[in-house]
């Protein structure tokens, strides 16, 4: 009987696709599934404004709150010289804002879908493309109060480049959704990627150009090279310095360093789509 | 025409280094530990069975036998880590009551969701929507958030919604003892109804009566394999005996897998089952 069903298991080997199968099947699952993305951004945003007075307007309200303890600590009591620093923050706030949020949401959003997902079989990818997607929502809220200070306040700093602000938009989204990817994967089987990944994304807000400009720590990355290199290394060094030069200083943005993030990115992408695959039907066993 | 279902040598292995405690400290450690003893187990092994359209078919085992894991699996939940399943057509899955729903959104929207989560086009399920609102019977509270609901109206509206698309394979798990009797004796007929529309069913239970008066045919699991299939009512025998012993304090005799119960015709009881020839 052994070696009877030994050969039956043998004929029935599961095996596993291919790179190549296994992107196009990602993308066809993504296409199929976009009203259950699409339902799942809804229905976070649903819940985030439904048990607040004020509702969605605080998702306008939010970026201009952190934009004033950041006006208040470093233009008031550090006293900083940047002219109209309000604005130079905001661009950076603004899109660490829906990053941050979307690798927040990214973090939770399989282990807290536990039961539906050991209920129904459906394509586990659409809940960190959900979490990414929703972070878009809150950028696209903060464009508000972006354009009502650059309208009311700055009007010297408006210009024509502004619409160039969806191209490195994009490029954001494509690395948020390669690092959401990855943390939602590896949460289900450590959670302490949850612990971790408020104090990393703070640092790594501070360690970005956000507060300053990439002229103010010049001296510092020319004396010491290797935490230059360090530096450019993190994405956000050139993203929120194509933003800034975006609307803040109204010119066009080092294409070929937003070019090289978007490079960059494609690969983290693919590498975390394969990752997330790869761990996928663990999931349902572990959680 | 094509079974329902075709489960060849399926099996299900659990790696019990991966918990849901899992912490890097605790990696660290299982590394440390890697030479000591088997660090998975099987929750279904050689498990082969299959269910013909319009064929109900009684999983029947006491806990920890593997029902629930089997029922993942013909969910597309689990995957195989062993063997090959087959599922012809629409699968709709009642694996857990009330799951899957958002308590934050209103039953309606939970509606939608569900149908999404389960694939079914948006049209399609507009189209459901009053059909299941009015299956559920959950008044004005359609329109609430399901957090106010209670378990009853939770279940209640998850039956309606897995019911209410048709599917061609419907997996129970537990659930027909819903709600009060008046829906109980909607949710029978709802299920007598799709058995008859030439759907094949599989039924996880403890209820022995539900076994025998539903269901064709019966296969009882213990520790992960087939051990005894056939008509329900002998089934449910073996299994009653077997329960009884472990009633008394003692182990009951450990029965040989059912490798081959072929399309569940024969009366697989121990002595007349086991060392079947591979199915093709």
């Amino acid at each position: 009987m052994t070696q009877t069903s030994e050969a039956i298991r043998d004929a029935y080997r599961p095996v596993r696709p291919g790179i190549l199968q296994t992107l196009r099947d990602t993308a066809s699952e993504i296409a199929t599934r976009r009203r259950l993305i699409l339902y799942l951004v809804r229905a976070d945003l649903k819940k985030r404004g439904a048990d607040t007075v004020l509702g969605n307007v605080w998702w306008i309200l939010d970026p201009l709150l952190t934009m004033l303890v950041y006006v208040l600590l470093i233009s008031i009591i550090l006293r900083t010289d940047i002219p109209a620093y309000p604005l130079f923050v905001f661009c950076a706030i603004l899109p660490w804002k829906w990053f941050s949020s979307s690798v927040a949401d990214a973090v939770t959003c399989i282990t807290t879908r536990e039961r539906i997902i050991k209920q129904v079989n459906f394509p586990k990818v659409v809940l960190p493309m959900a979490a990414a997607t929703g972070g878009v929502a809150s950028f696209a809220f903060g464009l508000i109060p972006l354009f009502a200070m650059l309208v009311l306040l700055y009007r010297d700093h408006l210009t024509v480049w502004v619409v160039a602000l969806p191209a490195v938009a994009l490029v954001q989204f494509v690395f948020s959704l390669a690092v959401a990817l990855l943390a939602a994967a590896i949460t289900v089987f450590y959670r302490d990627v949850g612990n971790v990944a408020g104090h990393v994304l703070r640092i790594w807000f501070y360690l970005s150009p956000a507060l300053y400009g990439a002229d103010q720590i010049a001296r510092l990355t020319a004396d010491q090279p290797a935490i230059g290199v360090i530096y450019h290394l993190n994405p956000f060094a050139t993203l929120f310095e194509a933003y800034r030069d975006l609307i803040y200083d109204g010119h066009a943005p080092d294409w070929l360093a937003v070019g090289l993030v978007l490079l960059a990115s494609l690969g983290l992408l693919l590498v975390a789509t394969l990752v997330f695959r790869r761990l996928e039907p663990a999931f349902a066993k572990v959680i | 025409m094509a079974d329902a279902i075709d489960v060849q040598t399926l099996g299900v292995r659990y790696n019990l280094r991966l918990t849901r405690k899992n912490t890097v400290r605790e990696s660290f450690k299982n590394l440390a530990r890697r030479r000591e003893g088997p660090g998975h187990f099987w929750a279904l092994r050689d498990v082969s069975f299959r269910v013909p359209p319009g064929e109900s078919l009684a999983v029947i085992g006491p806990n920890g036998a593997g029902k629930s894991t089997l029922l993942q699996v013909l969910a597309g939940i689990l995957m195989p880590d062993e063997g090959a399943i087959e599922v012809n057509g629409r699968i709709s899955s009642l694996l857990t009551l009330g799951a899957g729903f958002d308590a934050e959104l209103s039953g309606r929207d939970n509606i939608l969701l569900a149908g999404a989560f389960m694939g079914i086009a948006h049209a399609d399920m507009l189209a459901r929507m009053p059909g299941i609102i009015e299956f559920a019977d959950l008044g004005q509270f359609i329109d609430a958030p399901i957090k106010t609901y209670s378990s009853g109206m939770n279940a209640r509206l998850g039956f309606s919604i897995a019911t209410a698309v048709e599917p061609d394979v419907l997996l129970l798990d537990e659930v027909l003892g819903t709600g009060d009797a008046t829906f109980r004796a909607k949710s029978q007929a709802r299920v007598v109804e799709l058995m008859r529309a030439a759907r094949a069913i599989v039924l996880v239970t403890h209820d022995m009566s539900w076994a025998r008066e539903f269901c064709n045919h019966a296969i009882l699991l213990e520790g992960g394999n087939v051990v005894a299939a056939g008509e329900p009512g002998d089934v449910v025998l073996v299994h009653e005996e077997r329960s009884e012993v472990r009633r008394a304090g003692g182990h009951p005799e450990r029965l040989p897998p059912v490798v081959d119960p072929g399309l569940l015709t024969a009366a697989g009881i121990p002595g007349s089952a086991g060392g079947g020839a591979a199915a093709g």
